[in-house]
């Protein structure tokens, strides 16, 4: 029965996370619930990260350079392709089964209003005639979804050779060549004033009667849950199996796991391109729900909060890591408020991020399971330690008599 | 730039046959059963500098991978994509005013020496800990804010030494007390996944010294006063042009190049640390001890060094000197919590080209990326975006490098111990 705890708790917490935007009421409703989705997308980065750097071992820091590929992929094409059925003869236009795919001109930030590219001018000249349609922000969602995988498996490929510390330089440096790149390209990217993306239910949405506008938080929670949920059952489902198995023995010693027959090559890419993969569909998603991408999303802080996370959570179960980071991303927001001791006041903004690398440095120290690990493994291990005693015992009163194996292994 | 496709069509044709090279000359190594440690780097800069000439050179004589051969290849790839940019970029402000090329090569060469001397500090505690400190740019930034804290704000007017020797002293302790705090249990079988951990530890570190920097000092930019005016001096007086001639705060060469005072003193006392540093390594007993421990710390101990004392040693001295920099740079930049992150980078950069682990390599390393620096703002036409790309173009000889030769210039595989493979 106490074995089953980590399954039970499981499913209450799954029952409340599901039920909790029906439920809750009070009047910090949308903030509540804004902090809820940044939890989540924090929690599909860290225990995608930990399935990348606990599991496979392969320590990369440059997880948030895949997640803002996901996100800038889809905000690029949402922001740059329209179909339209008339042409516009101003912009980049190819025929597409009966319309036209346009492609809208970089014009950055210089220009006085936003609306002065080619497809506004020519809409313009229509006069409200023509409905063009932008890109639907699934496909956006998938295209970059593809993207992250697609530049996971190319780095994957890369850095084959490198191990440890030249894997971690040359991780960063991917991910700060990333970020230069969009700060520099100021035409497309619109640089440090970022990107707008269409929210993530552009025409609001219809759940059981209820109409929902596109601001409202209720739609993105239960989506950003449900990727959660998706990348833990697809990372739960490799860690069970064979690939599991072998991404651990990678981590463990590759030359041996290699003399194996592991074909090392193929799992660690394969790792790569999977997680990278989450990481932006992850960042995708956030994107369109928060409706503007900078940057700034590749800082080395905000990979290192991921780490962070994923560390105090335990950074060999995804689950943990998972857990830890929504817990960790709650507290952060609970911990912002400022108090006074001895007539001397405490900004807690910043103190706080004080003692969540304390914490860190704590946790990597004297628990290098992290926090949330080892609660989980205690109750999944409650019967066996018992098991394996009784059966030592029985084997040392038996017929044999000594210390060796007595029954064959099944 | 006038003749854009002669540069980028150049510059396309000399990465095609690098890239062609850099896989091609591998697999002809390979099958030749030779060292192949050096030869994707051999067939990328033959491609690059020579294209398919110099390729089918060393597809038919495979030569042994020298220095000289490595070198001569990499400066003429240089040069090449120099004089191509000169011919494509005629009206350039680099290609036609020589005082403007030796002045943004003299600064180039004192900010190179500056961050040479950072990454020295790097470079130092990788060859002895195996870790890559990822505080190194903390250590920078808490250097800068006690000498601004003790000369501007507790003890005005006291001499700027005294600020720089409490800087130091402050790093020097954080580095002790961490590294015998944190990193010692990695030398005792106490941690699972040494390297992971190393890099993790300093990580949070970092994480923790910055913010708690911030939360002491708040987010508002500081500056500390210049340590030291020049006094008004012309030499030769009557010359034309004056050879030298200075101001308060800066000092003219041949009336071309300017540098100012505080990167002039800290370049001075940059050199001035290193040559003492390089007593220190070579020549007493301490120095010798440390650079056993890099080699072979069993060894070392079985002779009688202790390694954990080495360690913190290292990993203080590490600190120490990425605090010096900050310390004698923070008259010469604005400085915030936040202001380690690019040294810190620009040291990953430069240790890595300089070989993970070398000290000679770090210092080289250093001048080379203060030189392409100072080539990257001053020639590339669109200053903006140039200015925006900077930190790109270090992260790419960086990427390259680990991908072309994990080994860097001089460095060099380590033996054993918690430096890791690749």
């Amino acid at each position: 029965m106490t074995k089953q705890i980590p399954n039970i708790a499981g499913v209450i917490v799954l029952l409340f996370l599901a039920a909790f935007p029906l439920v809750y009421g009070a009047a910090d409703y949308d903030y509540i619930m804004h902090i809820m989705i940044t939890a989540f997308f924090y929690a599909i980065l860290a225990a995608s990260w930990s399935m990348l750097s606990g599991y496979a071992g392969q320590f990369s820091f440059g997880h948030m350079g895949f997640m803002a590929i996901g996100a800038y992929t889809t905000g690029l094409l949402c922001h740059y392709i329209y179909l339209s059925p008339e042409p516009t003869g101003l912009c980049t236009e190819t025929p597409f089964f009966g319309q036209w795919l346009v492609v809208v001109n970089p014009i950055g930030v210089t220009s006085t209003t936003l609306t002065q590219d080619c497809l506004r001018q020519a809409m313009d000249a229509w006069g409200g005639r023509v409905e063009v349609t932008r890109m639907p922000v699934p496909l956006g969602i998938l295209m970059g979804t593809i993207m992250g995988a697609i530049a996971g498996f190319l780095v994957g490929m890369l850095v084959l050779r490198l191990r440890a510390a030249y894997l971690a330089l040359f991780t960063l440096g991917f991910s700060e060549i990333l970020k230069a790149t969009i700060s520099a390209e100021i035409d497309i990217t619109r640089g440090q004033a970022g990107l707008e993306l269409p929210p993530l239910y552009p025409d609001g949405v219809t759940l059981f009667g209820t109409y929902f506008e596109p601001t409202d938080k209720l739609p993105p929670y239960y989506t950003m849950l449900a990727l959660l949920l998706a990348c833990l059952g697809i990372l739960a489902w490799l860690a069970h199996s064979r690939f599991g198995l072998f991404v651990r023995a990678l981590r463990e010693d590759q030359d041996a796991a290699a003399a194996l027959g592991v074909n090392t090559t193929r799992y660690k890419v394969l790792v790569f391109t999977i997680t990278c993969a989450m990481a932006a569909a992850a960042g995708a998603v956030q994107g369109h729900y928060v409706q503007i991408i900078t940057p700034n999303l590749l800082f080395l802080l905000q990979m290192s909060l991921v780490v962070a996370m994923a560390v105090i959570g335990g950074i060999e179960n995804f689950v943990a890591a998972a857990i830890g980071a929504i817990i960790l991303q709650v507290l952060l927001e609970l911990l912002r408020n400022s108090f006074v001791i001895g007539g001397i006041e405490v900004d807690m903004t910043i103190w706080r991020l004080v003692f969540f690398g304390l914490l860190l440095m704590i946790t990597l120290r004297f628990f290098r399971n992290g926090l949330i690990a080892p609660l989980i493994a205690y109750f999944g291990r409650v019967g066996v330690a018992e098991e394996t005693v009784a059966k030592r015992a029985s084997t040392l009163t038996g017929p044999g008599g000594g210390p060796h194996r007595t029954e064959a292994p099944d | 730039m006038e003749f854009p496709l002669l540069f980028w069509g150049v510059l396309a044709w000399m990465i095609f046959w690098a890239v062609a090279g850099a896989i091609l000359i591998k697999r002809r190594y390979l099958a030749q059963d030779l060292d192949t440690s050096n030869a994707s780097f051999i067939g990328a800069m033959s491609g690059a500098a020579l294209g398919p000439v110099g390729l089918a050179a060393v597809w038919a004589r495979t030569p042994k991978s020298s220095g000289y051969l490595t070198t001569a290849l990499g400066l003429l790839t240089v040069l090449i994509v120099a004089v191509t940019f000169s011919f494509a970029d005629p009206d350039n402000i680099c290609v036609t005013s020589g005082g403007f090329v030796a002045s943004q090569f003299v600064n180039g060469l004192i900010i190179g020496i500056i961050y040479g001397f950072m990454a020295l500090g790097l470079s130092l505690i990788f060859s002895i800990l195996g870790v890559v400190s990822f505080a190194h740019g903390e250590f920078y930034m808490i250097g800068g804010m006690v000498v601004y804290f003790v000369t501007a704000v507790f003890l005005p007017g006291i001499n700027p030494l005294m600020g720089v020797l409490a800087a130091c002293a402050t790093a020097f302790a954080i580095g002790a007390i961490f590294e015998r705090l944190m990193l010692t249990p990695m030398y005792h079988g106490k941690i699972d996944r040494p390297i992971e951990y190393g890099i993790l530890a300093t990580f949070g570190l970092a994480f923790t010294l910055q913010y708690f920097v911030q939360a002491l000092v708040g987010a508002n930019p500081v500056k500390a006063q210049r340590f030291i005016e020049f006094p008004r001096w012309r030499f030769p007086a009557e010359a034309d042009p004056i050879w030298i001639k200075t101001s308060r705060g800066s000092m003219t060469l041949f009336e071309q190049v300017t540098i100012s005072s505080p990167r002039f003193t800290a370049a001075l006392t940059c050199i001035l640390v290193l040559l003492a540093l390089l007593y220190l390594l070579h020549r007493t007993w301490t120095g010798k001890a440390l650079r056993a421990v890099s080699q072979d710390r069993e060894a070392a101990a079985i002779a009688g060094i202790k390694p954990d004392t080495m360690n913190m040693l290292a990993f203080a001295l590490g600190g120490m000197i990425a605090a010096l920099a900050g310390a004698l740079l923070v008259q010469a930049f604005s400085w915030l919590p936040q202001v380690g992150a690019i040294p810190a980078m620009r040291s990953f950069v430069i240790v890595v080209l300089g070989g993970l682990g070398s000290l000679p390599g770090a210092f080289l390393g250093g001048i080379m990326v203060g030189m392409v620096e100072a080539a990257g703002t001053g020639c590339v036409p669109d200053p903006q975006k140039a200015a925006s790309y900077i930190p790109a173009y270090g992260m790419i000889v960086l990427t390259l490098t680990l991908l072309l030769r994990p080994t860097g210039m001089f460095g060099r595989r380590f033996a054993s111990g918690a430096h890791g493979q690749f």
